[in-house]
């Protein structure tokens, strides 16, 4: 499975400009990658990271239409003169979402999918696909559907399937972002055995640095559409003094907070079939307070927030919220929320509004300007704002935020910190799913763990239990050196 | 309902037996019901189903629940051919008359239908479509053809998930969808399916890239690794072929059955 013919890349004055746009993506961009180099990549959402990756993996302009110049040469040869799957037999690219990656139904037959395009012999194909099934850690998965898979499952998967082709370069664009800590982690330390064991070219597209450092990356800092710093980088202390670790303080609790309660959870039991997913939870939330849950994917933490909204029914125990409370829930995914045709009307679905009140959220939201603009047209970062303003709109006492960081730049994360916030200063209460473990410790009152068990109290006591179960991936110390 | 009737890993019955032959089994039991005229006959292709369906480690129970459905069509298949068949003898009246022949046409159409969907059914339920669309491509047809079976299958968790998602999204929302009047039923086709779609689509361009960047299309043909080999059980289910088409030899000649 070995890889020696690494190849260089050369990018020269790249501009990629989309139909839709006012600014290009990507604006007079010139870098070179040298063989087997471990190259980092980081900026804040939309100045072009992801443009970079399709890009440099031929898919633009032939799958993603925008107007290009300059070039793109591998090893000599333009990526815009050849076919997508032919520039994959020489880069592999592994994208954010794992869910999107996969072609077929079965863990083998992913594997297998490429080289089999590829043409290669089948014994050849069954022996890389056993070889990297079991390097990967998934061999146990081969007959498994690819339906039934967790996220971090099929990651792992779409990594060895771009591995099984054995191309030259593996670009990987955020490919922890989805992931659990301790899934996260263990795609860091196989990236790192990439490294040791096959000396090939790695770009990594990355807002969580940290990790990345035991690779001795060559960092590329990108602001709108351009590479604004280059430096190779080794300690947290590079991060630091570039200033892409954030630190976020320790927030003081509210003086809002009171002991009265909102809501409770009372010896709450659900699964999914036959597989229990959340047993026996109590818990009870009181006004101006944050609760932070984490865990493993799959571990119960969405279902914990459909129980509190209602949308499922524990199969034991109870739910318990005071009279007339009202609640907020903004999914993962900004798209499924959004029904309207304007911003503005999005707004109107929960009510009249004035122009004035419209203007005012917008502005606050860093949405001005776009009153009568498709939101679905809008960027990730800013339909989750929208999604965030419209739920706050309700003037919700229980606000529901499911994984509102994946994805967001430093602004975009300070901006959600900032509304949650201002909220627990009114006395509501904010219930936050995130796998951002420092951002967590620091906002949140009380924490939440839904693994193997459910561990609930005070951060520092929750991370200490962690630790001494060997769940150091959930705890902050591990993160030491994460930008956002 | 849809998601239920899924491929299911399992290594009895029929789960051994390779897709083509599976398909030879299928076809039995579609010569059987559309070509025996009498219901004995029909009814016993039923049994036969059903008995596959337990040998091929599912069960009965689960499997008609599942596909309660269909009962539901065969029945009202059943009723509305007893109500609109007049020739006969008059057996009782309902308002309308029924007659002897209005039940046997009711009762032959609904066995008919209720076979047809339950065998394609149990094929689904034990045939890996992967290899199916293997077998195919195995066939002469273009590889791009067959994938875009696999494709199909792919989708239709991803969007029946969808739609729940987004019918919740409406619920934390508070949008109340009622599709009584024309405007109504736009108001439901951009709440709903809009975003459905939009996600779609979504989905639809990213796994092309995830395709065209695992190098499909870059020959004009692909190995096949697993191929479905003709094995001992194949030579079963051709046997149970063989006696399908017997039954319905047997059954022509003797039309009462």
């Amino acid at each position: 499975m070995s890889c020696t013919n690494n190849v260089k890349i050369a990018i020269e004055d790249l501009s990629v400009h989309y139909p839709d746009r006012v600014q290009p993506a990507l604006h007079g961009l010139s870098e070179t990658i040298e063989e087997g180099e471990v190259v980092a990549i980081t900026g804040p959402s939309g100045c072009g990271k992801s443009t970079l990756c399709h890009a440099l993996a031929g898919f633009i302009p032939e799958m993603l239409p925008a107007k290009v110049s300059g070039e793109i040469r591998i090893d000599g040869s333009s990526v815009w003169e050849d076919d997508p799957a032919h520039v994959a037999t020489r880069i592999g690219l592994i994208q954010q979402d794992p869910d999107s990656q996969i072609c077929t139904l079965n863990v083998w037959q992913e594997v297998a999918f490429g080289p089999e395009n590829l043409c290669l012999r089948p014994e050849e194909i069954t022996a890389r696909v056993e070889e990297l099934l079991t390097w990967v850690g998934i061999s146990h998965l081969a007959d498994r559907a690819t339906t039934t898979l967790s996220g971090g499952e099929k990651q792992r998967v779409a990594i060895a399937s771009i591995l099984a082709m054995q191309p030259q370069v593996m670009l990987l664009d955020e490919p922890t972002a989805n992931l659990d800590p301790q899934g996260a982690k263990a795609i860091f330390d196989l990236l790192g055995e990439l490294r040791e064991r096959e000396g090939r070219t790695l770009v990594v597209v990355e807002h969580r640095l940290g990790p990345l450092l035991s690779l001795t990356p060559r960092l590329l800092v990108m602001d709108r559409g351009r590479i604004v710093l280059r430096r190779p980088t080794r300690r947290h202390e590079d991060l630091v003094a570039l200033g892409l670790r954030a630190y976020w303080e320790r927030l003081p609790a509210s003086a809002q907070r009171r002991e009265e309660m909102s809501l409770a959870v009372e010896e709450v039991s659900f699964g999914y079939n036959a597989s229990p997913v959340i047993d026996r939870l109590s818990l009870r939330l009181s006004p101006g307070e944050i609760l932070g849950v984490i865990g493993p994917n799959g571990g119960g933490k969405t279902t914990l927030l459909r129980l509190i909204a209602g949308l499922e029914v524990p199969k034991d125990g109870q739910v318990i919220r005071a009279k007339d409370l009202k609640l907020g829930f903004v999914f993962q995914h900004p798209h499924q929320q959004i029904f309207e045709r304007t911003v503005r009307r999005e707004f109107e679905i929960e009510g009249p509004i004035t122009e004035e009140a419209v203007a005012c959220t917008l502005r606050e939201a860093r949405l001005s300007g776009l009153v009568d603009v498709p939101p679905l047209s809008l960027s990730l970062g800013e339909q989750r704002r929208l999604t965030v303003a419209t739920a706050l709109r309700r003037e919700p006492d229980v606000l529901l935020l499911d994984e509102p960081f994946i994805g967001q730049d430093r602004h975009n994360v300070a901006w959600t910190i900032a509304q949650v916030l201002a909220y627990r200063e009114r006395g509501a209460v904010t219930v936050l799913v995130s796998h951002d473990i420092p951002l967590i410790a620091s906002l949140c009152d009380r924490l939440l763990y839904l693994g193997e068990q459910a561990i609930e109290g005070d951060p520092e006591a929750v991370f200490s239990r962690l630790m001494a179960m060997g769940r150091e991936a959930f705890t902050p110390d591990y993160w030491e050196g994460e930008s956002a | 309902m849809i998601s239920r009737i899924a491929y299911r890993n399992g290594t009895r019955g029929l789960h051994r037996v390779s897709p083509a032959g599976n398909a030879l089994v299928l076809t039995g039991f579609l010569v059987v019901v559309l070509a025996s005229p009498g219901v004995l006959v029909k009814i016993g292709t039923l049994g036969l189903v059903l008995l596959l369906t337990t040998l091929s480690g599912e069960q009965v129970g689960t499997f008609l629940r599942n596909i309660r459905f269909v009962l539901v069509f065969a029945l009202v298949l059943f009723i509305a051919q007893a109500l609109s068949v007049r020739e006969g003898t008059v057996l009782f009246s309902i308002g309308l008359p029924i007659t002897d022949e209005g039940l046997l046409a009711g009762a032959q159409m609904a066995l008919r239908f209720f076979v047809i969907l339950s065998a394609s059914f149990l094929f689904v339920l034990v045939t890996d479509p992967d290899r199916l669309a293997q077998s195919i491509v195995r066939l002469g047809i273009p590889y791009r053809y067959g994938f875009i079976f696999i494709l199909a299958l792919r989708f239709v968790p991803f969007f029946r998930q969808e739609l729940r998602t987004v019918r919740e999204a409406q619920r934390v929302r508070g949008v109340q969808i009622s599709v009584r009047s024309l405007s109504g039923l736009r108001r439901a086709i951009r709440y709903t399916f809009v975003p459905v779609l939009v996600s779609g689509v979504m989905r639809v361009d990213s796994i092309a890239m995830s395709m065209k960047g695992r190098c499909f299309g870059l020959h004009p043909r692909r190995t096949i690794t697993r191929k479905g080999r003709w094995g001992p059980m194949d030579w079963v289910a051709a046997a149970l072929f063989v006696v399908l088409i017997g039954m319905t030899a047997v059954a022509r000649r003797f039309a009462w059955l």
